[in-house]
């Protein structure tokens, strides 16, 4: 029954999951632009963002038509509202991501720091790695092990902080300390990333589970089970 | 403009259809001719008839005595049935609608079927076996009275009353039954003041007709109260009383043809009296509806 | 292909936070009603809350109008019809030997999916309970104050003695209801009221009963889901349950607020049913 309906949030599930994946390139595309300090890649980069905006607003032109036609209730409800936050935490990571890119490029010639550069990595990839988890939880509506995305957000955190601190002991060069601020930026970036990407999880816990709960919040430490 | 590729005007079969649907309507329309005919031609010959002996004095001398036609009005006959049909109807409505409304309202289907049979073949009985049986009842113990032709004519009109009111009781839609009862209004009180009330236009036809019906009897009145003799003013319902029938027949018994003027005109006065009735209760029925609108 | 017969389990009977300060006004415990050898419900727990709007909601055939008149006895109307279990009503059972249906008519008042006014005056109308149950003191008092309550005297009070069935069929139903509140029920029962109306007054009719909340508990049958979450506080989802034998009775599947039955419903098939996937 309601075959149109059900398709169309097949549908719009379906555009939801492409721009999944296109985030999950371009956070990537960021972490090789920083890695290999390559102009070019960088502007292929913020090309590429066009992509993953024009799935954005798709689904953000189609929602409210959605809602308006179709009524949804109960769990179709909750699976609209977790698609169009899901939509926009992406758009965000990806905007993120364009300005890494762009802090790149704006560090191009400065002097680099190996193992900066090796912890921005790491940061990068634990993002790729919790933005999988969050919307594979989504896609599976299975949501029984919040926890780990909990747990792969604390490290983030923690190496953000300790990069800080790296960056502030490296030399007194104004080149030098110009490179460090651009990867201070970067790495907030990263750490906003990190943020988002649990924020997708807490909508796929309140599609499964019904009642919506915030996992860590900036003011209070939570303990979620 | 483009050429239509269809004519949507009637063709072939569609045709022959359409000619015999027209020749129906005309045979009906023809079948409603004749009724009305046939009508218009009693009417027309009684009038004809009657109009002759038509005057004033007919209407208010009393019945002529004897063998001389000279004054013979029928004055009293119209005062006694008068009496006779507005008793009888007294009796027979109440109970005829009471009958009714514990036939379709109040009774197991079974006993409703059996009191429906019941009224059908008491509808059916020669009135003038109904006539031999209220004067073995009444009349043997107690001599003619007007009131023993009443009970008889109630007894004619009761099945009339009764079963036509019934069919309206049916037609009330059980939603208003519905609406009283949720109220907590007790049944015996839905029936009576939303059902009944709703179904009177029914109920003033079914009654109309035992009137009609009451009113032209004579063979009953015959055996109850033949013995009017209406020199008198007399409108006791316990002495015998004339009636318009019994004139009709007594008079147009006689061999000498003013008599049967007469009768031909008491005959027209009757129709009168009773198309009157039926007219009147039908602009009663016209006003209390559309006081009610809707 | 074998049915089995599930039975749902509700741990206890569902009491919301607020509701929970509420009295009951209806307590059914084990209420399953036949017609003849033919159950149409089985087995129904609920408690019905003080001045609160209940809707019942389920496909065609779950027994949510059977369900409704059982609780003021017009199921008696239909002769082959009893009902087993315990039916109470602030605290009296119901189907007692010695309750009056008239009785529980009185305080317990109905309204019903086509408008039924009497083929009366308005004023009539509503005076009919009046009336009959003596209260005819001050009559046109009482009147205009059900007509008030109804949302119907602004638009009447010049023509109280026209016809009823002069009246456009949003306006005939308040009338209905108006006659309904003239007898001071304590309880109104509504039978799918705007399903015969259009959209105009079945806003109207909804606006109403937010207002006859505040002195009435209400309890309204809807086949319009929409309606349902529009109006009610509590909503109860009937179910078709179908026996081993094939045969199919109404089953209480779920009863709790409104809002969580329609973001969050605690059984699939409520959810089934309120997304429009299960008729």
């Amino acid at each position: 029954m309601r075959d149109l309906y059900t398709s169309e949030l097949e549908e719009l599930e379906g555009i939801l999951r492409e721009e999944g994946k296109l985030v999950d390139r371009a956070i990537r595309g960021a972490l090789n632009v920083l890695a290999r300090d390559d102009l070019e890649l960088a502007d292929e980069l913020i090309a590429f963002d066009d992509e993953i905006d024009s799935r954005y607003l798709t689904i953000e032109q189609r929602i409210p038509s959605l809602l308006a036609r179709q009524t949804p209730v109960a769990g179709e409800l909750r699976l609209v509202l977790a698609i169009l936050y899901i939509n926009l935490h992406l758009e965000r990571v990806a905007d993120y991501c364009v300005t890494v890119a762009k802090l790149a490029k704006l560090a191009h010639g400065l002097p680099r720091d190996a193992g900066v550069l090796e912890a921005l990595e790491e940061m990068g990839e634990r993002c790729r790695e919790m933005l999988d988890t969050g919307l594979e939880y989504f896609y599976a509506r299975d949501f029984t092990d919040s926890q780990a995305l909990i747990d792969m957000d604390r490290p983030i955190d923690r190496a953000n902080r300790k990069l800080i601190d790296r960056l502030i002991a490296l030399g007194p060069d104004e080149p030098q300390r110009e490179w460090a601020m651009r990867m201070m930026l970067v790495s907030r970036c990263l750490e906003r990333v990190g943020d988002h990407a649990v924020d997708i999880g807490e909508q796929a816990a309140y599609l499964v589970r019904g009642r919506f709960e915030e996992f860590t919040d900036a003011s209070h430490k939570t303990n979620i089970k | 403009m483009t050429e239509p590729i269809f004519s949507l005007q009637t063709s072939g079969r569609l045709r022959r259809r359409q000619l015999i649907s027209r020749a129906m309507g005309a045979g009906a329309a023809g079948a409603a001719l004749l009724a009305v005919a046939v009508l218009a031609v009693v009417v027309i010959s009684v009038a004809h008839r009657g109009a002759g002996a038509l005057n004033l004095d007919f209407f208010t001398q009393s019945q002529a005595q004897g063998y001389n036609p000279k004054g013979g009005g029928v004055l009293f006959a119209i005062v006694g049935s008068v009496v006779l049909v507005g008793i009888a109807t007294l009796i027979a409505l109440p109970l005829g609608v009471l009958v009714a409304v514990y036939i379709s309202e109040l009774a197991p289907p079974r006993l409703a079927r059996l009191a429906r049979v019941a009224l059908d073949i008491t509808n059916g009985i020669p009135t003038i076996v109904m006539g031999i049986f209220v004067f073995t009842m009444l009349v043997e113990a107690h001599g003619q009275s007007a009131f023993a032709g009443s009970i008889a004519l109630a007894i004619i009109m009761l099945p009339l009353v009764a079963r036509a009111t019934e069919e309206v009781l049916l037609l009330v839609p059980s939603s208003l039954r519905e609406a009283s009862l949720a109220l907590g209004v007790s049944r015996w009180r839905t029936t009576m003041q939303v059902v009944v009330p709703s179904a009177i236009g029914g109920i003033l036809t079914g009654t109309t007709l035992a009137i009609a019906r009451a009113a032209g009897e004579t063979a009953p009145l015959l055996f109850l109260t033949s013995l009017g003799v209406n020199s008198h003013a007399d409108a006791n319902p316990f002495h015998p009383l004339q009636s318009l029938t019994l004139v009709i027949f007594e008079y147009s018994e006689q061999a000498d043809p003013a008599f049967q003027a007469k009768a031909w005109a008491a005959a027209f006065v009757l129709m009168c009296v009773v198309l009157l009735t039926s007219l009147a209760a039908k602009l009663a029925l016209a006003r209390y509806r559309k006081k009610l609108g809707g | 292909m074998e049915t089995i017969r599930t039975k749902i389990e509700i741990s206890g009977v569902a009491t919301p936070p607020d509701a929970r300060a509420r009295e009951a006004v209806f307590e059914a415990r084990g209420v399953s009603v036949f017609y003849g050898d033919q159950r149409a419900i089985d087995d129904v727990d609920i408690d019905i809350y003080r001045r609160l709007i209940t809707a019942i909601i389920g496909p065609s055939g779950c027994g949510k109008s059977t369900f409704i008149r059982t609780l003021n006895r017009m199921t008696d109307l239909v002769p082959s019809a009893r009902l087993t279990g315990e039916l109470r009503y602030r605290g009296i059972d119901l189907y007692g030997p010695k309750v009056d249906p008239v009785e529980v008519r009185r305080r317990i008042g109905m309204v019903f999916q086509k408008p039924n006014p009497f083929p009366k005056s308005i004023y009539d109308n509503v005076a009919y309970g009046l009336r009959i149950l003596g209260l005819k003191k001050d009559l046109d008092g009482r009147v205009e104050k059900a007509l008030r309550a109804a949302a119907l005297w602004d638009e009447v009070k010049d023509r109280l003695r026209d016809s009823a069935l002069g009246l456009s069929g949003g306006q005939q139903q308040r009338l209905c209801i108006a006659r309904a509140i003239a007898v001071e029920p304590e309880v109104i029962l509504l039978d799918e009221p705007a399903s015969a109306l259009d959209p105009i007054a079945t806003s109207a009719i909804e606006d109403l009963m937010h207002e006859l909340k505040r002195d009435y508990t209400l309890v309204i049958v809807t086949h319009n889901m929409q309606q349902a979450a529009r109006v009610a506080d509590m909503t109860a989802f009937f179910g078709l349950d179908v026996s081993p034998d094939g045969s199919r009775q109404g089953v209480l599947v779920e009863y709790d607020e409104t809002e969580k039955i329609f973001t969050n419903p605690s059984d699939k098939r409520t959810e089934g049913y309120v997304t429009g996937r299960f008729g």
